[in-house]
């Protein structure tokens, strides 16, 4: 592989492709068994000294220190990098001036992903390695990083950056595909694909293609035959901490098989509706009701009709898949003939047989996924709440996600999801978009678009949340 | 570079209740706790007889100090060797029988003895002042003065009691200063364990490890405000146990924070080297107690004397650093400065220090896998 200089290479790949090992040997903090490596001229294994004195690095967890305050983590790294501390252009782009006394560890996950970049940025780096910067972003923040990247850098800064957003990858200078811990294509993305659609159809095609194929979750799902239009309600949902409001008179019912996407900007109260809606975290006033029960009143019924999937990976790692599969099917009460069963089918539609033995820790995040995904649906439940199922997941994986999700619906079931993925959007039969703990606007993404006056979800998301905003 | 490092991690023990909680709430707790709720025993000590009745008759009295099963006997010609022992532990206190022992009781008169004990350790004092009386009166009633036992209607033997370097036998004057060595074990293991092994987990050391950081940068950063920590919370200790509770201290205080600095500078050493090589909190955390804080507990001759325990336990407290820091600093509170031991401990503390740095250092790694 060759990188040239001044220029953005985007890094892709599947799920345990070997991305973060590759970005991690190229600037000398892992050193490779076989083969040789140049970084900006010197060898990363012998020179990393002075090798490091040249870079920007910014790692998947940011690498900021939460307990201290933006300013200070910036005059950390300034010094550690012996630079000045002249950071107003700095403050100024990321518009973190009005945080700068802020803990890092308060600020919403776009403005802790600007923070971790402006460090990595300080002191004019030669060489900018960033690794998945934008995971868990929504649209807006992942334009600003873009923008700060694109203008904070000087015009010989080579930068390299690995994303499992492929319209981030298309928008680069060169685009290097990973597959299985190898590199299978590497060139200008706008040579494979002229847009950021056919670019995504492209890199499939190179991962070794998605076929559609039945979803066996969907096809053993037992229909529950009750009556009812609307299997869930949301009835004027509050939630304060103090005088904040985090989420403000949520409102909203979903239709039986319909898939309900909530869309919103980090921070805009989306987790907190969600963990409301599954009787996690109780609600200031207002409830809601699954199946016609409700959440205040009866917990445990109104539970029994939900899968649930965490946005964070919630089972347990050191158990092997097949232990958590088996785990989950008890905690449900299956009885001992259907949990084989079930447990037989999960196996067969997620394609975990190879990796039944393996630790849940161990598995690579879209393998993980599918897990929490399996665990989730076990029960054969009505309703399915997912919160970001498809973050960090890459695309093969996401087709097979999606593909699940529409045919559990067909079926029947009740879909309420989130997600940061535009595209993903279009999937949706209706969207609330969510902002400052308030619906700014609801319905299909037809409607929506026409609504915002845009092309795509993207473009309808940014332009409505600044619609808000002036509205404020 | 090194000052930004220090600054930071300064920021983040203020920012972080649990390390002043450790440093300067739990030590008043511990020393709570010392005050009101110990109570110790002791198997076999170890104590010394000097005669100076040549009669025939004391050797039975020296011969039954050695058949007992709780005190072995040493028999002494001189008081200062006595004096000597006494203050390096070897014995644990004296029997002093004076000339006229033998002929007092003889003519049916009391005679004096005089029992010394080292009231350093007040439970051992009584024990070896109850077994040294029963011992004498056991063989008085078996010698041939038996007999005067009964015609006389008086005492026959007086014994005075002399407690060294404590005199009040009050246990809280060597419990409360030995609580230090718990405390700055705690600093020292507990809380530097967790530093490096959350820069692991946090994501932290992968962005410093990409800047030009260095590894002397990276120990220093760790070793230096947990130093200072360490000394301000063993300042406030020594305060707390010389003004609150008002406990003697006969030391010299510049001989006391010298060697409770290199004491430290061990902790340090043990909890960072933990920390760098488990990399994850959970196990450092659980290793730093198992290996650190329960020692210094159980194994250091604050709660147990070492005399009492099993061999094998007695050949694994000589590694422990905190052993040889409760020798000194009770010595140091309740004897005053004795240089022989404020030089044993002193080198054996910064050997260990020093070993203990090297070997982080080499076991710091500047790559996320060696």
């Amino acid at each position: 592989m060759e990188i040239e200089k001044g220029k953005i290479t985007g890094l892709i790949g599947a799920d345990g492709a070997g991305k973060t090992t590759l970005l991690r040997l190229v600037i000398g903090l892992l050193v490779a068994d076989k083969g040789e490596i140049s970084t900006l001229d010197l060898n990363p294994e012998k020179q990393k000294n002075i090798l490091n004195t040249k870079i920007g690095y910014m790692p998947q967890k940011f690498g900021l220190y939460e307990d201290l305050t933006v300013i200070e983590n910036l005059k950390l790294y300034a010094d550690l990098k012996n630079v000045s501390h002249d950071f107003d252009k700095l403050l100024e782009f990321t518009d973190l001036k009005r945080f700068q006394t802020r803990f890092a560890g308060k600020l919403s996950g776009g403005m802790k992903q600007k923070l971790g970049l402006a460090c990595s940025l300080l002191g004019n780096p030669e060489f900018l390695v960033l690794d998945e910067p934008s995971v868990g972003v929504d649209p807006i923040s992942r334009r600003d990083l873009m923008k700060m990247v694109r203008q904070l850098i000087s015009p010989d800064t080579t930068v390299l950056w690995s994303t499992a957003y492929l319209d981030e990858a298309h928008s680069f200078d060169t685009a290097v595909v990973m597959d299985k811990g190898k590199i299978i294509y590497q060139g200008s993305p706008h040579l494979l694909a002229k847009t950021a659609q056919e670019f995504e159809e492209k890199v499939i095609e190179l991962m070794g293609g998605y076929k559609k194929e039945e979803s066996l979750v969907a096809k053993s799902y037992v229909p529950h035959d009750i009556d009812m239009e609307y299997t869930v309600f949301a009835d004027n949902l509050v939630k304060k901490y103090g005088d904040f409001y985090a989420v403000k008179n949520n409102t909203f019912k979903i239709k039986k098989g319909e898939i309900f996407g909530l869309l919103g900007p980090n921070g805009a109260g989306k987790s907190t509706s969600f963990k409301m809606m599954c009787g996690l975290s109780k609600p200031t006033s207002g409830t809601t009701k699954i199946f016609g029960t409700d959440m205040k009143e009866n917990p445990t019924k109104a539970r029994s009709y939900l899968g649930y999937m965490a946005q964070k990976f919630s089972l347990y790692g050191n158990l092997t898949v097949e232990q958590n599969l088996n785990f989950f099917a008890g905690v449900y009460g299956l009885n001992k003939k259907d949990k084989q069963q079930r447990i037989d089918e999960m196996i067969k539609s997620f394609n975990f047989e190879k990796v039944l033995k393996q630790k849940a820790d161990e598995l690579p995040l879209g393998f993980k996924q599918r897990l929490s995904m399996a665990c989730a649906v076990m029960h054969n439940p009505p309703v399915l709440f997912l919160d970001e199922p498809t973050s960090g997941v890459d695309v093969v994986a996401r087709r097979d996600f999606w593909n699940h999700i529409t045919s559990l619906a067909k079926k029947g079931v009740t879909v309420l999801i989130t997600t940061h993925f535009m595209d993903e959007a279009e999937f949706c039969d209706r969207i609330s978009l969510f902002y400052r703990g308030q619906t700014i606007a609801i319905g299909t993404p037809k409607e929506l678009k026409e609504k915002a006056n845009a092309k795509n979800m993207e473009e309808t998301f940014i332009n409505l949340i600044k619609e808000s905003e002036v509205k404020y | 570079m090194l000052m930004a490092l220090i600054k930071k991690e300064f920021l983040q023990i203020i920012r972080d209740p649990g390390s002043i909680i450790i440093a300067f709430v739990l030590p008043l707790i511990c020393i709570l706790i010392y005050m009101y709720g110990i109570n110790l025993d002791t198997p076999s000590v170890t104590m010394g007889i000097k005669s100076d009745d040549t009669s025939s008759e004391i050797h039975s009295l020296i011969k039954s100090f050695g058949n007992s099963k709780y005190i072995k006997a040493v028999v002494y010609d001189n008081k200062e060797d006595i004096t000597r022992d006494i203050a390096r532990s070897k014995i644990k206190g004296a029997v002093f029988i004076p000339q006229d022992f033998c002929l007092n009781l003889s003519k049916g008169k009391t005679a004096n003895a005089l029992i010394v004990t080292d009231g350093s350790e007040v439970n051992t004092a009584n024990y070896v002042y109850a077994y040294s009386m029963q011992i004498i009166n056991g063989w008085l009633s078996s010698s041939k003065y038996a007999i005067n036992l009964r015609t006389v209607n008086k005492s026959l033997i007086n014994v005075q009691l002399r407690t060294w370097y404590n005199q009040d036998l009050n246990s809280h004057y060597f419990i409360l200063p030995g609580s230090l060595a718990i405390t700055m074990t705690l600093i020292g293991i507990l809380l530097t364990a967790l530093v490096i092994a959350r820069e692991w987990e946090r994501g932290t050391m992968e962005a410093l490890l990409s800047t030009k950081i260095k590894k002397i940068h990276i120990l220093l950063s760790k070793y230096v405000p947990y130093f200072i920590l360490g000394m301000l919370s063993m300042a406030f200790n020594v305060f707390l146990c010389m003004f609150v509770f008002s406990i003697p201290f006969r030391g010299n205080i510049f001989v006391l924070f010298f060697v409770s600095g290199l004491f430290l500078f061990t902790c340090l050493g043990i909890g960072l080297l933990i920390s760098t090589i488990t990399k994850s909190l959970f196990l450092a955390s659980m290793i730093s107690v198992a290996a650190g804080f329960l020692p210094a507990l159980l194994l250091s001759g604050l709660m147990f004397p070492i005399s009492s325990m099993p061999k094998i336990f007695q050949y694994l407290t000589m590694v422990l650093p905190p052993r040889y820091f409760i020798t000194f600093i009770e010595s140091e509170f309740m004897a005053g400065t004795v240089w022989n031991i404020v030089l044993i401990n002193s080198v054996y503390l910064s050997i260990l220090g020093l070993i203990l740095f090297i070997v982080i250092y080499k076991k710091t790694s500047l790559r996320l896998e060696n």
